[in-house]
């Protein structure tokens, strides 16, 4: 069976595309990767730019993501005691106060948009 | 509930997910703006549990990297029993009750 062979120039030009779009796909992936561990406001101002669904299509953006706010509390950890106010104002709650008597709070962050 | 940044801002990264639902909603200038759209949210949710109102600073989302949104069960010590991963990939209820169920049999154990 004859092979299929590239001439030089053909082969030493496919070489240096694929260089050049690796380099912008690693670049790309770097700043989609750097956006991640910015303030969210940041993040969404780097999102709100991106082309459609690029970014979840051609990198692995939920593993980046499940990394990038992973987050430093574990299994275990004491929980970083807040005081906030109740949305109807009429009192402050203080995770520590559940603890002192010995119940168990679910916390569930989050936002309406 | 804590209430924290707005994950998806008419003014920042809008989704035509929200603007189909007409959730649309700028990014909340102070503590007094964020309430209100917390409010909105509570009610046009129907959401029946506590909910809390997160400071503007976020000191209490970057404690938990809670953004844009994130369970946690804290047990009756005060640590962290369950922890989820970040959403919305990781917003998974039923890990979550999963985790509330070994916690209760454990206490109803002792």
């Amino acid at each position: 069976m004859a092979g299929f062979r590239l001439s030089p120039t053909l082969r030493t030009w496919l070489l240096r595309i694929s260089a050049v779009l690796l380099v912008v796909y690693v670049c790309f992936g770097g700043y989609v990767w750097w956006a991640m561990h910015q303030t969210p406001e940041k993040f969404g101002q780097v999102m709100a730019k991106m082309p459609g669904p690029v970014p979840f299509l051609i990198f692995p953006f939920e593993t980046a993501w499940m990394h990038a706010r992973a987050g430093n509390l574990s299994i275990g950890d004491a929980a970083p005691d807040f005081s906030l106010v109740k949305l109807d104002k009429s009192d402050h709650v203080q995770l520590s106060s559940f603890a002192s008597q010995r119940r168990p709070v679910v916390l569930i962050f989050g936002s309406y948009t | 509930m804590v209430y924290i940044t707005e994950a998806h801002p008419s003014d920042v990264w809008q989704m035509e997910s929200n603007v189909k639902d007409k959730v649309v909603f700028a990014s909340p200038k102070d503590e007094a703006e964020r309430a209100i759209v917390a409010g909105a949210c509570v009610r046009k949710l129907g959401i029946k549990i506590p909910a809390v109102l997160d400071e503007f600073g976020n000191s209490t989302e970057q404690s938990y990297t809670g953004w844009p949104d994130r369970m946690y069960l804290i047990d009756a010590g005060g640590r962290v029993a369950y922890k989820s991963k970040p959403g919305p990939f990781g917003f998974k209820s039923s890990e979550l009750k999963a985790a509330l169920n070994r916690l209760l049999s454990t206490r109803a154990s002792r």
